[in-house]
């Protein structure tokens, strides 16, 4: 079932076009990561998602309902973690959690959702003391308080260290295997490599890629990348290849199979390709062709 | 349940602000208590001059303690994206903003009574003839200028201009109603002034009489409320 639907959404900001009329849809208890540069309008999407402003043109259901025609429904059974939300700095951890309890039917107990964002150890200090990064995971701390059907997370890891990273990387699993259906918006490519089923990269508010991750992936094949011998002419090698910054870049449907015929090549000449590395297709490959057209 | 868990917040937030604890009760309970107690012993006036600038002085309280202290707690939370992180949960915008004015009102209240007490014994000031009168005005007054300093955030353009944008509210506030002492002013002002709502609350509570002022109030109330939802913004300009 769908939880998410996004169809030729328009969203202008004092004339200026955000979001230029892009669809897609996100499947029930599916992690779906929505990728592309600074100005991209992964925000402003998740604005109108969120209910926080009017679609200007198209259609947008989340569970179903429109976001903001419906948002006390859709409130109820969503949680949202801004990229950029202030909270009140007099206040400590744990009292911030404890009232936004106050705002939320059957919340979470305090001491879960610290421990879900990993604070209990900071659950006395001041909000205003905080890191960049245990700000964020306060941010999880409050989407998570309602036990949310779906949960929409605008680059959720910013700022945080690679251990907690992890961490939030984990919960974030967690909660899609409870069948809790996730679309969050990074910077970090790997990031969303390793969370998402599905994606879409956005560039100058379109859509310019989008689909499941390991089928988008598996269909761009690979690379086989390498040092050739300065007096060898690429040109002689048995397979297309580009030179990218000092290496030898042959791109292919199946790398291991180009691997192959390129050191077989090799052999047979006496030379040797050194740092040879094969690997397959990244979101970064894609994201970086993608977002450079 | 939400209501009273955005009002609780409001109130632990104005205790807890200690910047913002000088201007909006040390310095107005001040000048409330301050000036008829000076008036009283000062002066020749005695205590009908002192009641008269004690009963002007809660124009001071409505001024800074509702209208001022909203203005700036709400601007500040809006340029902060505290209001847009209030939003997210599921708290309607009328819960947030009611609760908000509820708490603001009831501590202005409070500071009301305070000092009308405190008038009481430091400059021998009757206590209210008709407290229950007294006490519908005041809190109806406390309210309309709470919901009046949240519409009123509309017009502040940043966080940091908000106290410099509600001086002149309660510079005028306070002439209207005779609190800063005897001012000359044009005729035709007059009536303007007295059709503040700060200035028909002090006017009931030296006359007793309610009608006019109630229906003054209600009528600020309601515009209040149309300023709320044609102009409010939950979120700072985009630049």
């Amino acid at each position: 079932m769908t939880a998410i639907e996004v169809n030729g959404l328009h969203k202008s900001h004092q004339g200026f076009e955000a979001v230029k009329g892009i669809s897609f849809e996100v499947a029930e208890g599916e992690i779906f990561a929505l990728l592309g540069r600074n100005g991209a309008g992964k925000t402003t999407t998740i604005e109108v998602l969120a209910g926080f402003q009017r679609a200007d043109a198209g259609t947008v259901r989340v569970l179903g309902l429109d976001p903001y025609a419906d948002r006390a429904a859709v409130r109820r059974r969503t949680g949202v973690m801004l990229q950029e939300a202030g909270f009140f700095p007099e206040l400590t951890v744990a009292r911030t959690v404890e009232t936004w309890r106050g705002f939320t039917a059957a919340p979470r107990p305090r001491e879960e959702a610290l421990e879900l964002a990993g604070l209990t150890a900071r659950a006395d200090v001041k909000v205003r003391q905080l890191s960049g990064g245990e700000k964020r995971r306060l941010d999880l701390a409050l989407a998570l308080l309602g036990r949310p059907d779906v949960l929409f997370l605008d680059e959720p890891t910013t700022g945080m260290d690679p251990e907690a990273r992890a961490a939030a990387w984990t919960v974030i699993r967690d909660l899609a295997a409870q069948g809790i259906t996730i679309l969050l918006t990074t910077h970090y490519l790997d990031e969303a490599q390793r969370l998402a089923g599905s994606m879409a990269i956005m560039d100058e508010g379109r859509v310019v890629a989008s689909g499941g991750m390991a089928e988008t992936l598996a269909a761009r094949g690979g690379r086989v990348s390498f040092r050739l011998p300065a007096h060898v002419d690429p040109g002689s090698l048995p397979l297309p290849v580009t030179v990218e910054r000092g290496l030898t870049v042959c791109h292919a449907d199946d790398p291991d199979l180009a691997a192959q015929t390129l050191l077989t090549w090799a052999a047979e000449r006496g030379l040797r390709l050194a740092g040879l590395e094969v690997r397959p297709a990244t979101l970064e490959d894609l994201f970086m062709e993608r977002s450079a057209r | 349940m939400s209501l009273t868990a955005t009002y609780r917040l409001g109130t632990r937030l104005f205790w807890r602000d200690k910047a913002m604890l000088f201007a909006s009760v040390v310095t107005p309970v001040g000048l409330a208590v301050g000036l008829p107690t000076l008036m009283r012993y000062v002066t020749s006036g005695g205590v009908a001059n002192a009641a008269a600038l004690a009963h002007s002085t809660i124009a001071i309280l409505l001024a800074i303690t509702a209208f001022m202290n909203i203005a700036v707690a709400l601007t500040g939370r809006r340029d902060t994206l505290v209001l847009k992180r209030l939003r997210a949960t599921r708290l309607t915008d009328g819960q947030i903003l009611l609760g908000q004015i509820a708490a603001t009102a009831t501590q202005t209240m409070a500071m009301i009574v305070v000092c009308t007490v405190a008038v009481r014994f430091s400059a021998g000031v009757p206590l209210p003839a008709d407290p229950l009168a007294f006490a519908a005005v005041t809190i109806a007054g406390s309210v309309v200028l709470s919901l009046l300093g949240a519409a009123y955030t509309a017009a502040i353009p940043r966080a940091e201009l908000a106290a410099a944008y509600t001086m002149p509210v309660f510079l005028v506030a306070g002439v209207a109603a005779g609190a800063m002492g005897p001012i000359p002013l044009p005729a035709w002002l007059r009536p303007v002034l007295d059709a503040l709502p700060t200035t028909v609350v002090v006017d009931a509570v030296r006359t007793g009489e309610l009608l006019t002022p109630v229906l003054v109030l209600a009528g600020w109330a309601a515009a209040g409320v149309l300023a709320l939802r044609l102009w409010f913004r939950w979120e700072p300009r985009r630049s």
